[in-house]
């Protein structure tokens, strides 16, 4: 084999340098050890020739194409042999890089993960489908995490973000109408025999794209119609709930397209949705009547409570942890009066940043003039985004809506609100890490307790031990003794000159 | 001091799967009040015999049987492990005995044709190890089918072991003076054992012969739904 690689190019195969050990006209000692069975000459299928010829088969066939990965069952039908033993020295050589060992091949497994993650019917988890194009919602993080974590051991090289990203946006791509081409928005029918799929109007108009495709060949897949939120939805279902509080079946007839269980599911789905949940059952009749009816009264003291905020928190300081319990407890303060203390909770630098980025999402959305704000004399004229509070973007975006009507005043308080739930999303996020901290405290104390105690048994078995090893002692004298007294029994006996017969008798 | 002449015989050993971990296959199949119920699975003997019937309980339950089901299944499963234990306090020759396993099996939508060869010497064999690589070498993406492959090659094995202990029993009886090469004998009579000898000598090569290597592939098959039903009737003609 070895006459033929050179007499071809001379190819250069890489090993890791750990196994330049390896020979192909000997048998190194590693391999003996490993394989003891081929080498113990106890059988006849595992002789060294065999072990030989194995070894450098699967090693020729890995080296016929360097850039695939061999798998162990492409080659078992090529030798004779008991497969548990084959799949053995497979192994080995795998684990030692003998075989498998190039850095295209990495890329292979992880890509391959990558292109088989089902992108079936409807979206992935995580990933929300859209109603309208010019959203803002964010596409990221959850998919990869799930995705990078799955491809195991071997860590993927450094890849581009677009090289995974592109991936991970495919599936809104991916649902195109068979028919009208248009995306489909929230649910889409897929025949039965092919792949043709239709969005949801086309299969109401009857197109159903093709010849001869009946209606009942296509049934309806993906996210349904009670699962996907649209804006106007998740808008209607916020303020029913800050309406109604905690009668779900009023809020599910405000939002009508929506069961009474789609309403609370998604509602727990939005972050704070509990908040609200638990705080608007307090506030039913306040909120209400300062938004509609003291329109420029609450714009005014929304322009006072936010410099009044400014100047709180800057006396604040970072938020202690007991503070959380008395939170939105108090059922009659107004609006304006909750969100100050929400935000006055968390530290004044995140409370700007939050009104900030509330502030320039909400423009992005209405595209009103960012000097709405500035009437109001307490943001600055160029709005930037705040890159540290990314969680209190996404989830202000959420909550916000884009209702017709643009009022400055609605916009506003709407900017509030969202400040607030921001400010206090961060406070959570503070909690949360205190909380984590003294679990893992505990945990250690716990630990501490556990080794103690079995420092301890150590030490009780240990004194066991010593004083078994002092009985051993005691009687290993006793045997001694009384070996010696038989002897001088015996001795007396003889020198007295008893009978043969006698001493037969006494020594059975 | 090469014991070739005798081809490695080696003592009895006591019954047992010959495979790293001594797991019983269990197949059920049991018919009452208009149902059937059709399963099949590996069971650790050593596990307590009550085991049994918490385990005939929790399947009724989760399958939704009638509760006749319960006493059956029981029964089923304890009559098998019996006569499991019937065999394990025997002797069993193994020898060198590298037997070919095949598989022919269904499972949902696959279907599996192999064929390869297992040391029943080696009693570190894993036959779910090797279904597990099978599956993701091949790329199966059904969960079901690297147990039911498992339990396929479980099946024969413990088929092949207690052939074994019969014949282990027979050639006792009948040559009580004489041992090792006619215990060769005897194995190779019951016609699956390759033959070693000829195989792993200095002259042949271990890699198969091109005309073999057919046999010695797998097949993996995705049926559609519609063949799946037409197997299923032709399998329910089969057993009635």
């Amino acid at each position: 084999m070895e006459a033929i690689d050179s007499s071809a190019e001379l190819e250069l195969y890489t090993i890791p340098a750990q196994s330049s050990w390896f020979l192909w006209d000997d048998i190194h000692e590693i391999e003996r050890r490993e394989f003891e069975e081929f080498f113990s000459e106890s059988s006849i299928n595992r002789t060294p020739k065999v072990y030989k010829e194995y070894r450098d088969f699967i090693i020729n066939k890995f080296r016929e194409d360097t850039s695939r990965r061999l798998t162990f069952t492409s080659i078992r039908k090529f030798l004779v042999g008991d497969v548990n033993l084959l799949q053995k020295v497979f192994l080995f050589l795998d684990r030692w890089g003998l075989i498998n060992f190039s850095p295209s091949l990495n890329d292979n497994d992880t890509l391959s993960s990558v292109d088989n993650a089902k992108i079936e019917q409807g979206t992935p988890a995580g990933i929300r489908v859209t109603a309208t194009p010019n959203s803002l919602r964010p596409i990221t993080a959850p998919p990869l995490v799930e995705q990078r974590t799955v491809s195991g051991v071997k860590l993927p090289p450094l890849t581009s973000y677009s090289d995974v990203f592109t991936d991970l946006k495919k599936p809104d791509d991916v649902l195109l109408c068979g028919h009208c081409g248009q995306r489909c928005d929230s649910a889409f029918y897929q025949h039965n025999k092919s792949i043709i799929n239709i969005c949801e109007k086309c299969f109401k108009n009857g197109n159903y794209g093709g010849e001869n495709n009946a209606a009942d060949d296509f049934k309806l897949v993906g996210d349904s119609a009670a699962a996907v939120w649209t804006e106007e939805e998740t808008l209607l279902l916020l303020e029913s709930v800050l309406k109604h509080g905690d009668d779900w079946e009023l809020i599910a007839q405000s939002v009508s397209t929506k069961t009474r269980l789609d309403c609370i599911s998604k509602l727990i789905e939005l972050p704070f949705g509990e908040c609200l949940m638990g705080s608007t059952s307090g506030r039913l009749s306040s909120a209400v009547p300062t938004d509609d009816e003291d329109t420029e009264q609450v714009k005014t003291d929304g322009q006072e409570h936010e410099e009044t905020e400014t100047r709180e928190e800057n006396e604040d300081g970072p938020p202690a942890k007991r503070k959380r319990v008395a939170l939105i407890s108090d059922s009659d303060s107004s609006l304006m009066k909750q969100v100050a203390t929400m935000a006055s909770k968390v530290g004044p630098s995140v409370a700007t940043a939050a009104a900030k980025a509330a502030i320039a999402a909400l423009c992005d959305e209405a595209s009103c003039p960012k000097e709405i704000f500035d009437t109001g004399d307490y943001t600055d004229s160029t709005v930037d985004r705040a890159d540290g509070d990314k969680d209190t973007d996404m989830e202000e975006q959420k909550e916000e809506k884009d209702e017709p009507q643009g009022l400055p005043v609605a916009l506003r308080i709407r900017a509030s609100v969202a400040t607030a739930l921001g400010a206090a999303a961060a406070q959570a996020k503070i909690l949360a890490d205190q909380e984590e901290r003294e679990m893992e405290d505990l945990a250690a104390t716990v630990i501490d307790q556990q080794l103690k105690k079995v420092q301890s048994k150590l030490k009780f078995l240990d004194q066991l031990e010593l004083i078994m090893d002092a009985e051993e002692e005691v009687i290993e004298g006793g045997k001694e003794t009384i070996l010696q007294e038989r002897i001088s029994v015996l001795q007396c006996a003889f020198r007295s000159g008893v009978t043969k017969r006698w001493d037969h008798t006494y020594v059975k | 001091m090469k014991a070739l002449g005798s081809s490695g015989w080696k003592g009895p050993v006591k019954f047992r799967m010959p495979t790293a971990e001594n797991l019983v296959p269990i197949r059920l199949d049991i018919q009452s009040e208009g149902q059937r119920y059709k399963d099949a699975f590996t069971w650790n003997p050593s596990d307590p015999d009550n085991e049994v019937v918490v385990f005939a309980k929790r399947t009724v339950k989760d399958l939704k049987l009638p509760s006749a089901f319960i006493t059956q299944i029981a029964q089923s499963i304890q009559s098998q492990l019996s006569d499991f234990r019937a065999y394990e306090g025997q002797d069993m020759y193994t020898g060198e005995k590298i037997i070919p396993i095949k598989l022919d099996l269904r499972v949902n939508h696959t279907l599996i044709k192999d064929q390869f060869l297992w040391d029943l010497n080696n009693f570190e064999s894993d036959p779910e190890e090797f279904a597990r690589t099978l599956c993701k070498d091949l790329g199966v993406e059904d969960p079901e089918v690297g147990p039911a492959v498992a339990f396929a090659i479980r099946e024969q094995l413990y088929e092949i072991a207690t052939q074994s202990v019969a014949s282990a029993k027979e050639s006792r009886l009948s040559k009580k003076s004489r041992r090792g090469s006619d215990h060769g004998s005897a194995s190779k009579a019951s016609g699956l054992s390759m033959d070693l000898v000829k195989l792993f000598s200095f002259k042949s090569s271990v890699v198969r012969k091109r005309k073999d290597l057919d046999v010695y592939e797998p097949v993996v098959d995705l049926l559609t739904s519609e063949e799946v039903d037409a197997l299923e009737a032709r399998e329910e003609r089969h057993a009635r």
